[in-house]
């Protein structure tokens, strides 16, 4: 243990309430510690004044009168927070007829594998995918056109050249080489040139859309 | 405690999910007497997960290649499939402006995204050989992706800047050809671009439809020239451009690229997109080139003009018009139209190893 014995420990230890473990510990906790030996001393003492305190309420009072009363408040307030609280919908049980549980259950196994399979195809989206489907739902949400997926497109512009086909995207890429220019022709092809940086190679990588 | 479930379910679905992650098959089919060889390829990072009814195939590779020939390599050009017949199963790497002697070794880096569909047999990558280019414009290969054609144009254009270049340090020194370099690297850093989408047949765009004429720029040294066209204008997208073009050459014309600038409501002009076109055109005689392509820019952008060019030329003989560094530097095609390959390396020499550096680039041919 480090340090002292939070407040609500010794709180317990001093009314007697710790557990029998908490109290072996905390007492061996005490003997060496001057601080929290004090504050269990002051609770104690705390206790007792509390105790001579209400030996001292006035005579004459009606305890069982004053506890039906207070009992019956509680319950006007819980009633009163039951009829202005939102409504909450009752829990049907829901019983499945025999003959139908193995359809049931394998439905809800259909719907895991699915949410499975969807969260895995997420998951591993490329950012180009990404791309594609955030252009369909705002072509849908906006109303406008879907940009032309019904049949391959080819797009050339200074980040290089992509084939689109069926709302997919493939870019070309070359790491070690530097893209430096981007042709199309309307013969159905889309060229990109990239320069070697240290060799001056060039390799021109084209595309076909069919 | 149900949270945690939930989060423990998603953490198990990711690893799933990224353990379907696979290492494609692969295939380096190379004709028996193909020019280079696969001396040793790492396919490390190529990986195929399956996505919705298809696998995406993210290929990596990097390939060792020799020139196993007698010629100096110039170009090479590799078709990369997944899936022939499916939209994004083709791709193609293509490294221009090299120098390879017979006998020399050089890597070629094959980063490119590619579909098929789940089936048999499981996720393959077949790399083939589309063709070669040798320093005396001859080619192998079976061309099915026309390399031979825009090979020999990467070529020709190199061929161009290098002498363009050289006669520049000739003439001007270090200082003017360092100034044309400077001058370059600025143009190509404010070169103007927009993103754009082409699309082929008809968009989905229901904005009102309008036609606007191309205006064109004519070279003074070009066979073809374009002489009245126009594309269909809806909001931000321009489609079925139709622009008719005169041979005015003694040679009959076989393919021609043409250029399509843009400008849009601010005026500013960039390049949108190339045009290329077979026809067959006799001396002195005119044919239509169209497109069925729908280009679309950001939808900000409305389409105020448009402007043709030709960019390239090739004859039924098989020889090639480009044109000159002097038509290029055109007030409007200077700052609009991009280096070619052979600049761009040279611009990246010039970064990296500095004047003498350039200096000595151009003079090893």
């Amino acid at each position: 243990m480090t340090g002292h014995v939070n407040m609500a420990h010794l709180a317990l230890y001093a009314s007697g309430d710790a557990g029998p473990l908490d109290r072996v510990r905390i007492g061996m906790h005490l003997r060496g510690c001057e601080r929290c030996r004090t504050r269990v001393a002051q609770f104690r003492d705390d206790a007792a004044a509390l105790r001579e305190t209400s030996a001292k309420m006035p005579e004459g009072v009606d305890w069982a009168r004053l506890s039906a009363e207070m009992t019956a408040n509680i319950r006007v307030g819980l009633a009163a927070g039951e009829c202005v609280a939102p409504k909450k919908p009752r829990k049907v049980p829901v019983s499945i007829p025999m003959m139908w549980r193995p359809i049931a259950a394998s439905a809800a196994i259909a719907v895991t594998l699915t949410v499975v399979l969807i969260g895995g195809w997420w998951l591993n989206m490329t950012p180009q995918d990404t791309q594609s489907l955030n252009r369909s739902l705002q072509a849908l949400l906006h109303g406008r056109r879907a940009m032309d997926d019904r049949g391959p497109v080819i797009e050339a512009s200074q980040e290089g050249i992509e084939l689109r086909k069926d709302g997919g995207r493939l870019g070309v890429s070359q790491d070690s080489a530097q893209l430096v220019t981007v042709s199309v022709s309307t013969q159905g092809s889309a060229s990109a040139h990239y320069v070697d940086q240290d060799t001056g190679q060039v390799t021109i990588t084209s595309v076909y859309a069919q | 405690m149900r949270n945690s479930a939930i989060i423990f379910a998603l953490a198990v679905s990711s690893l799933g999910a990224s353990a379907f992650a696979q290492t494609p098959g692969r295939k380096l089919d190379f004709p028996v007497d193909s020019p280079v060889l696969a001396v040793s390829s790492d396919w490390s990072e190529t990986k195929a997960t399956p996505r919705g009814g298809a696998y995406v195939l993210d290929v990596h590779a990097v390939l060792s290649l020799r020139n196993a020939s007698q010629k100096r390599i110039r170009g090479v050009t590799l078709s990369v499939l997944a899936q022939e017949v499916t939209p994004g199963g083709k791709g193609s790497v293509s490294v221009p402006s090299l120098d390879i002697a017979p006998g020399e070794a050089f890597p070629l880096r094959i980063d490119l995204p590619l579909l098929c569909p789940l089936g048999a047999g499981g996720p393959m990558v077949e790399v083939r050989l589309d063709g070669v280019l040798f320093d005396d414009l001859s080619f192998y290969g079976s061309d099915k992706l026309h390399s031979r054609r825009t090979m020999t144009v990467w070529e020709l254009e190199a061929r161009r800047d290098r002498k363009y270049f050289k006669n520049l340090l000739e003439t001007a020194g270090n200082d003017g050809l360092q100034r044309e370099i400077l001058n370059g690297l600025d143009r190509q850093r404010e070169r103007p671009s927009a993103g754009v989408q082409m699309v082929r047949g008809r968009s989905t765009n229901t904005d009102p439809e309008r036609e606007l004429q191309f205006a064109f720029l004519h070279m003074p040294d070009s066979p073809v020239d374009p002489t009245a066209g126009s594309a269909r204008i809806a909001g931000n997208e321009a489609r079925a451009p139709h622009i008719n073009v005169q041979n005015r050459s003694d040679r009959a014309v076989k393919h021609l690229e043409l250029g399509w600038i843009v400008k849009d409501q601010q005026g500013r002009e960039f390049l949108a997109a190339s045009i290329p076109s077979d026809v067959s055109l006799a001396p002195g005689k005119s044919a239509p080139v169209t497109g069925d392509t729908a280009l679309r820019f950001s939808e900000r952008t409305q389409i105020d003009g448009m402007t043709g060019f030709v960019a390239s030329v090739e004859y039924a003989d098989g020889s090639y018009w480009i044109p000159t560094r002097g038509e290029l530097n055109d007030p409007k095609l200077r700052n609009i139209v991009a280096p070619s390959p052979e600049e761009q390396k040279l611009y990246q020499i010039y970064r990296k190893k500095g004047l003498n550096g350039l200096v000595e680039e151009l003079k090893k041919f």
